[in-house]
């Protein structure tokens, strides 16, 4: 016996059924596909919390025949109260009459009480023959919402509600290719009042979807701390053959060391995909691509990083807090000198740190084994840039309905910088980076104290 | 918590033991652990300990860790002992010099247990010079050269640098705490086997007084308790000893059995500040090396991810099950662009007469015959609409509706009984008929799924 809620999404076929599903269920896997009759069968998409269903979307094929089904319905015209079990014999009936596979297929889940979500495209005027599909739900008896989705950009919305109004008690607008978590959450809270007993789990699936989408912010967040870190400690190494370190040896580390950085990017930004649920979207192959923006090229630098004044800003700031605290530490007999000196320091450090991204050492001379070794990173600027773009991709990521199938485009957008990063966080990342750069193991509070900034900032660009 | 603890969960966080579904369970089973991180993780550790294949990591490490420690403890406590030996060597011409010892067992200890507090401060940094520094590092290298001793396991083995220093400062105070029972033993023995007169001597221009002065205050801590073990002023003077004197003086030769009387001041110094504070010092390197070992459990690789699994509600979404999907043959439709000014019938699917006169004006189309099939039509009046349709047949369809089988139906009806049907998909009034390729498409693809589509035609641009 079921006794979590249901949702059928029914509808005309090519009306957004499934779209609205795959936004819903964070599903990007749902075929969506222009030619009518796409989806055949019923699927089930149920939120299961710990192996627990708390609702169930069921995406249905489209009405194909609903005239003849209106037919035969009045043709067995009974009272009201036994409408439902008119439809229950359509059921009985055409079972195995691939005719009204479709018609089975979706009337079957109403019948077994699950409540019904109509779709309709607004984008494009209302017509009559979505009455007879309508007049068919009527007969179910079972508790109904109308979706009005926009397709496309024209508005018929009014005539549309005109009608709906008729026969579902509730019409709601609903686009699953914007639509964010409020929009989510708001629909959600509409299929609760759609019966009385729905309310309960209804609204603990909601809790649960915000603290399902809090946890998913909360890994990624993770995600790019480890990135960074990583990236800015790793240490690179290649074992020397010769006596002398000769031009090709520092050519091959540097493209090994900068190969591994791209590696752990490319690595990162796959499970942050695979965390918001968008592991579809490297099936197509223009998606992500940095190529254009290759990770040190000046674009880059110019485009996520920071700029050198920027960057002598935030270095020279470090460096005064650090100092500071010495002064701070010696009650002011310091003649506050340790802030002034960290400031020049950290200054300086970060102007010439710019270009740069780490030394190229020669180890092990004199125990016999000699090696080249490339890290932890040097420049100072690289953070930001990895940052930026990883930041970048999260967001937009993050923000991405499971409905769309298009390209993503991570076209380099000047404006996030300002989005994410203000003074206060460059100056409190810059402590972290600099911790990181020196290649030392780490508390696992630290990395969360870098992880908790990041989340701040990630949270800022989706409220953008 | 143990290092075999540790050693354990790496163990089975490099072997990913358990799925995402049964972390989740066990943090269901134990929910009363959920803010007790270290206790959740022993818990799930202890239930999938028998996962790992023996030799378990942690045992291999573990005996590799006690025979270094032990060697190295063996090793230690023979040097302290025959350094005290040495240091206590006497000839019976002339007497021993007792700050050789005191610096032993005060000096030196003071200085090491300095450098490791250093090392303490420090012990985050991997790469630590104090540690490197420390003879418990270095001869742990070289036993590493003993065969038996080095194995392939541990030498895959990655620990936290954290607390591999913490281990190496830990094992270098237990180490020196041996050091000194060696010395604090050759001293017991020397005193009980021989009849030892102690004297002092420097080259320094120190005083009795400054010299009394300097032992009262190391002997700060316990001169209350045993007085005895405190030497006198006179007895400093008495036992003050010049190297180039040609023989011992008077005094001290008839003062001879007070000399002894050092070696109680010796002892309590020894026990003080070679073994006290060295077990102190220990104490505190154990209490280090214990958080050492908490961060370094709680920041081993996967322990984030798997304290997450255990503890976040496991949440999905997706479909149960795969989707189906179905392919079609497909027969070329016939296009065709123009249109003829006159058709037999002209009929709109689910567009009224009204909108269809409107519609044959645009178009420049005339029929005597317009009907409205679809839409609200029973199947009965389609069908008679159809039964009575010859000749060619324009049939309006609107493009942004899908063809859906109602209409198929009614096509393949009507194609058994007219010469001819143009499908005439048309855009929306607003947009003056126009339609969009993307529409047209949808149609096409349609109608070429119809086995015996050679009286359809589709009207495209």
């Amino acid at each position: 016996m079921i006794t979590h809620p249901r949702f059928a999404v029914v509808g005309h076929p090519n009306k957004g059924k499934s779209s609205i599903v795959s936004a819903l269920a964070l599903d990007d896997s749902v075929q969506i596909s222009d030619t009518p009759g796409t989806t055949h069968k019923q699927r089930s998409f149920p939120l299961k919390v710990d192996g627990k269903i708390l609702y169930e979307l069921i995406d249905t094929p489209g009405f194909q025949r609903a005239r003849y089904v209106l037919e035969w319905l009045q043709k067995h015209d009974v009272s009201a109260d036994k409408k439902h079990e008119v439809i229950q014999l359509f059921i009985h009936e055409y079972e195995d009459n691939k005719r009204f596979n479709d018609e089975i297929e979706l009337l079957k889940p109403i019948v077994d009480g699950a409540g019904i979500i109509y779709i309709v495209d607004a984008s494009k005027p209302y017509g009559e023959e979505y009455e007879a599909e309508m007049e068919i739900l009527r007969w179910t008896g079972q508790p109904s919402m109308a979706l009005v989705n926009h397709i496309e950009e024209t508005d018929y919305t009014l005539e549309w509600k005109r009608a709906l109004g008729q026969y579902f008690k509730m019409v709601r607008t609903f686009n699953p290719m914007t639509a964010n978590l409020e929009d989510h959450i708001s629909i959600l809270e509409s299929m609760a009042q759609l019966k009385e007993e729905w309310i309960v789990p209804v609204k603990a699936s909601i809790v649960l979807f915000e603290e399902y989408h809090t946890q998913m912010l909360d890994k990624s967040c993770e995600l790019l701390s480890e990135l960074v870190y990583d990236a800015l400690s790793h240490k690179e190494e290649i074992s020397l053959k010769t006596e002398e370190v000769e031009d090709r040896d520092k050519e091959k580390i540097e493209e090994k060391y900068k190969e591994y950085l791209r590696k752990l990017e490319i690595k990162t930004q796959k499970k942050i995909e695979k965390i918001w649920k968008h592991e579809h979207l490297e099936k197509t192959q223009t998606l992500l691509s940095f190529e254009e923006i290759d990770l040190f090229s000046q674009e880059a630098a110019s485009v996520f990083g920071l700029t050198r004044k920027e960057l002598l800003i935030t270095g020279a700031t470090s460096g005064a807090i650090a100092g500071a605290g010495l002064d701070l530490l010696f009650l002011g007999h310091t003649l506050l000198l340790g802030g002034a000196i960290g400031g020049l320091v950290g200054g300086v450090g970060a102007y010439f740190g710019f270009d740069e991204l780490s030394d190229i050492k020669v180890l092990g001379q004199k125990v016999g084994k000699r090696y080249l070794q490339m890290g932890p990173m040097k420049n100072r600027n690289f953070p930001y840039i990895l940052l930026g773009r990883a930041m970048y991709h999260t967001s937009t990521i993050a923000n991405r309905s499971h409905a769309l199938r298009n390209t993503v485009e991570l076209n380099t957008n000047n404006a996030f910088k300002e989005q994410w990063l203000d003074d206060d966080l460059r100056a409190s990342l810059e402590k972290y980076h600099k911790l990181f750069r020196a290649g030392e193991s780490l508390d696992t509070g630290i990395l969360d104290e870098y992880k908790a900034l990041l989340l701040k900032a990630l949270k800022k660009t989706s409220n953008n | 918590m143990h290092l075999k603890s540790y050693l354990n969960l790496y163990a089975l966080l490099q072997n990913n033991v358990s799925t995402r579904e049964e972390r989740r369970a066990f943090g269901l089973d134990n929910v009363t652990l959920k803010n007790e991180p270290i206790k959740q993780l022993l818990a799930w550790e202890n239930k999938y300990i028998h996962h790992l294949k023996k030799p378990l990591l942690s045992g291999d490490v573990s005996s590799y860790l006690y025979i270094v420690t032990f060697s190295l403890v063996i090793i230690a406590f023979i040097l302290g002992l025959l350094s005290g030996i040495t240091l206590l060597s006497y000839n019976g011409h002339e007497p021993v010099n007792i700050v050789y010892f005191i610096a032993m067992v005060v000096f030196l200890p003071l200085f090491t247990m300095l450098l490791s507090l250093f090392s303490m401060f420090r012990a985050k940094n991997s790469q630590s010079v104090l540690l490197h520094l420390t003879p418990a590092y270095w001869m742990e290298k070289i036993l590493k050269f003993f065969p038996g001793i080095d194995d392939e396991n541990i030498k895959n083995f990655k620990i936290n640098p954290l607390l591999a220093n913490w281990i190496v400062i830990r094992r270098s105070q237990f180490i020196a705490l041996f050091f000194s029972l060696g010395l604090l033993l050759a001293l017991l023995g020397v005193v009980v086997t021989k009849d030892i007169a102690f004297a002092w001597s420097t080259t320094l221009h120190i005083t009795p007084e400054v010299f009394h002065g300097f032992l009262n205050t190391l002997a700060l801590p316990w001169r209350e308790f045993f007085p005895a073990a405190v030497p006198s002023i006179e007895l400093i003077e008495r036992s003050q000893y010049f190297r180039l004197g040609d023989k011992l003086s008077e005094e001290m030769i008839s003062n001879a059995s007070q000399l002894g009387q050092w070696w109680k001041f010796l002892a309590f110094a020894t026990l003080l500040y070679a073994l006290f504070l060295r077990c102190v010092m220990y104490v505190i390197a154990t209490l280090g090396y214990k958080n050492a070992l908490k961060k370094s459990f709680l920041s081993l690789e996967g322990v984030s991810l798997l304290l997450n699994n255990m503890n976040e509600s496991m949440i999905t979404t997706n479909a149960t099950v795969g989707e189906h999907i179905v392919s079609s043959s497909h027969t070329e439709i016939q296009e065709i662009r123009q249109l003829k000014t006159s058709y037999d019938f002209v009929q709109g699917w689910a567009i009224p007469t009204s909108k269809l006169q409107v519609m044959n004006d645009t178009m420049k189309v005339s029929s005597p015959n317009i009907f409205e099939v679809g839409g609200s039509n029973t199947l009965s009046e389609d069908r008679a609409i159809a039964h009575k349709s010859f000749g060619e047949v324009l049939l309006y369809v609107k493009v942004w509706e899908p063809p859906i089988l109602d209409i198929i139906d009614y096509i393949e009806e009507l194609i058994e009984i007219v010469d001819k049907v143009i499908i005439y998909p048309i855009g929306t009034e607003d947009e003056m008929y126009h339609v969009k390729e993307k529409f047209i498409k949808i149609w096409i693809d349609k109608f070429s799924m119809i086995d015996n589509n050679k009286k359809i035609w589709i009207k495209t641009s």
